[in-house]
């Protein structure tokens, strides 16, 4: 671990990324840019790093040998969009431990990018803690664009308590192995929750998602829609289980999990689950996987379209309806871009950007 | 002159059903002609062999367009060569606007042509012309492809694309089916727009309405897969008015 934090990390990846009203923060194989450990900072008033092992009660699997993070505690302001970026450059596996809370009521918007630099296999496990309270709704775009080879563990536990929102959208670029476990949990009144994920792999990729939603508590609201776009031999699996409690009279949701096969040889599994213990609740469930309209496609076709590009108008289509849901539209245009690169065959890396972060 | 179209015995199915049964056809720049028939006689089936759609196999016969073998070209080739089909239902492209749609295609079209894509600002001005063309608010470019559009400006936003496109040869498919009076003529004045001494239309229809608008040089009667009529102008009124029990 120290010879890699003192290696001059900005010449291994640079974020090009420079949105509005926001605050940028890197974070390499787990340590904080900028921080030393045990150190609290007063790096902005609006956000702080709590490099404290406070948070014992996050549980880690202990399977897994490497550096084991310290936590790092991410509580965002309204008004500023705080952007963590996690960077992989030790070939060691890394566990770590992140924490979202909002406490205060108004909007918060939180960016998690995670990346790799270079080609080693890299073994990521993260548990992210979301906890949203108070009246406070939050905005969490989760960005993932690393190698081939990595494999990434998502652990998020979700909680969104009283009268508060959450929206957190899942954005897989590109990944060797990435499995998103989310569990989220809606205790108390009126609280809602929009989860949803756009996953594109191909080659010998594969990407999980694994969601468990829990109504516990009357009028709560939650949807979620998951889509991917699946090319060569890539493989998804969609597990996704609402579970309303018989406190969750008045529940309203919904969930959907689209996926598009691009090749012959792409799979998707989808299982999605209702278990419903209340009698006054509104929801619904759905799942379709296929490939391309053919009646799209010959019109786009008859308007001089070329096949190939024909495809990959519908391919954005496709993910566009996950894409709209990012609010920033700086942010959401950014994605689309990168999206468009990635179902061309490109690189994914922003404009301006020399480094290879997958 | 030289001829635009040239159809020689065209035989047409889908699946094991045989639906053209020996098609002749010319057309010449210039020139409108109008395809009138009953529901099933295969004029439908025409105007997607003339565009590539795949769903239907052509069994024997030639399509000469300028001089090029049609039928060995795909649909977005002769989209490149000048060729465009005016869908009597427009297929709704949710997520795809109508500006990226139309933008893309324009594009493609001038990449053919080695000329550079259009400026964003270039795009719009020509965009805003065309729509004008039909009495179509620019509203409309930012919405998904048809998604949602009534009837009547489904049909407006295919003589749009036929506007942007510029096709020599427009096959335009029971655009009239659907449309109001007003759609009607706001549809035909577009089509009349566009009518050059180099290019030609074919006009795919039921009714005589439609030609009191678009006046056409020459009227064909296709029946059970076959042109079974072949006059002037006078021959859409004498078939709205007796309908096409005699040429059964």
């Amino acid at each position: 671990m120290e010879e890699f934090r003192y290696i001059p990390k900005k010449e291994l990846f640079k974020c090009s990324v420079d949105l509005s009203d926001a605050q940028k923060f890197f974070v390499w194989d787990g340590v904080p840019e900028g921080l030393s450990l045990k150190e609290i900072p007063a790096l902005d008033a609006s956000v702080s790093f709590d490099i404290s092992s406070r948070m014992e009660h996050l549980t880690y699997a202990p399977s897994l040998e490497g550096i084991l993070s310290e936590a790092i505690e991410i509580i965002p302001v309204e008004g500023l969009l705080t952007q963590v970026i996690f960077v992989r450059v030790s070939p060691a596996p890394l566990q770590s431990r992140i924490r979202i809370e909002c406490r205060r009521p108004g909007n918060h918007e939180v960016v998690l990018c995670s990346h790799t630099t270079g080609q080693d296999r890299f073994l990521t496990r993260e548990t992210i803690e979301v906890e949203v309270s108070s009246g406070a709704s939050l905005d969490l775009v989760v960005m993932q664009n690393e190698n081939s080879l990595s494999v990434h563990k998502s652990d998020f536990r979700i909680k969104i308590e009283e009268g508060s929102s959450l929206k957190m959208n899942t954005i897989t670029l590109h990944a060797g192995n990435v499995s998103n476990k989310i569990h989220a949990l809606l205790s108390g009144r009126k609280a809602s929750c929009n989860l949803n994920g756009l996953y594109l792999a191909d080659g010998e990729q594969v990407v999980d998602t694994d969601i468990t939603l829990v109504h516990n508590a009357e009028e709560c609201f939650s949807r979620q829609l998951f889509k991917g776009i699946l090319a060569g031999n890539s493989r998804s699996r969609f597990t996704g289980e609402v579970v309303v409690s018989p406190a969750g009279q008045k529940t309203e949701a919904y969930q959907a999990n689209n996926n598009l096969l691009t090749s012959d040889t792409a799979r998707a599994s989808s299982d999605p689950h209702l278990v419903i213990y209340a009698d006054d609740v509104k929801c619904s469930h759905g799942s379709s996987s296929g490939s391309v309209g053919d009646q799209e496609l010959f019109y786009m076709r008859s308007r001089g379209i070329s096949e190939a590009e024909a495809r990959i108008l519908q391919q954005q289509a496709f993910a566009g309806a996950v894409l709209e849901k990012v609010s920033k539209e700086e942010l959401r245009e950014r994605l689309g871009r990168l999206v468009e690169k990635r179902l061309r065959g490109e690189d994914t890396v922003c404009e301006g950007c020399s480094k290879r972060c997958c | 002159m030289e001829n635009l179209l040239e159809i020689k015995n065209l035989h047409a199915s889908i699946g094991d059903k045989e639906i053209l049964k020996g098609i002749d056809l010319v057309i010449k720049p210039g020139e409108v002609h109008a395809i009138m028939g009953r529901n099933g006689s295969g004029k439908s089936t025409l105007s997607a062999v003339l565009a590539g759609n795949e769903n239907y196999k052509v069994t024997e016969g030639s399509i000469t367009y300028l001089g090029q073998d049609l039928l060995k070209m795909k649909p977005e080739e002769r989209s490149w060569a000048g060729v465009f089909l005016g869908f009597q239902y427009p297929v709704e492209i949710p997520g795809v606007t109508n500006i990226n749609f139309m933008r893309t295609a324009v594009n493609e079209h001038r990449k053919q042509k080695n000329l550079p894509p259009l400026s964003a600002a270039e795009y719009l001005k020509l965009m805003r012309e065309k729509m004008a063309y039909v009495e179509m608010d620019p509203s409309f470019s930012s919405r998904g492809v048809n998604v949602g559009f009534s009837g009547g400006e489904k049909k407006r936003n295919e003589i749009f694309q036929m506007a942007m496109l510029s096709p020599r040869l427009a096959i335009l498919d029971e655009t009239d089916s659907g449309l109001d009076v007003d759609a009607l003529r706001i549809v035909a004045n577009g089509v009349n727009r566009l009518k050059t001494p180099e290019n030609a239309f074919v006009v795919i229809t039921h009714y005589q309405r439609l030609l009191d608008y678009i006046v056409p040089d020459v009227v064909h009667v296709l029946y059970k897969g076959r042109i079974v009529k072949t006059a002037g102008k006078e021959l859409a009124a004498e078939v709205e008015a007796h309908g096409y029990e005699e040429f059964e």
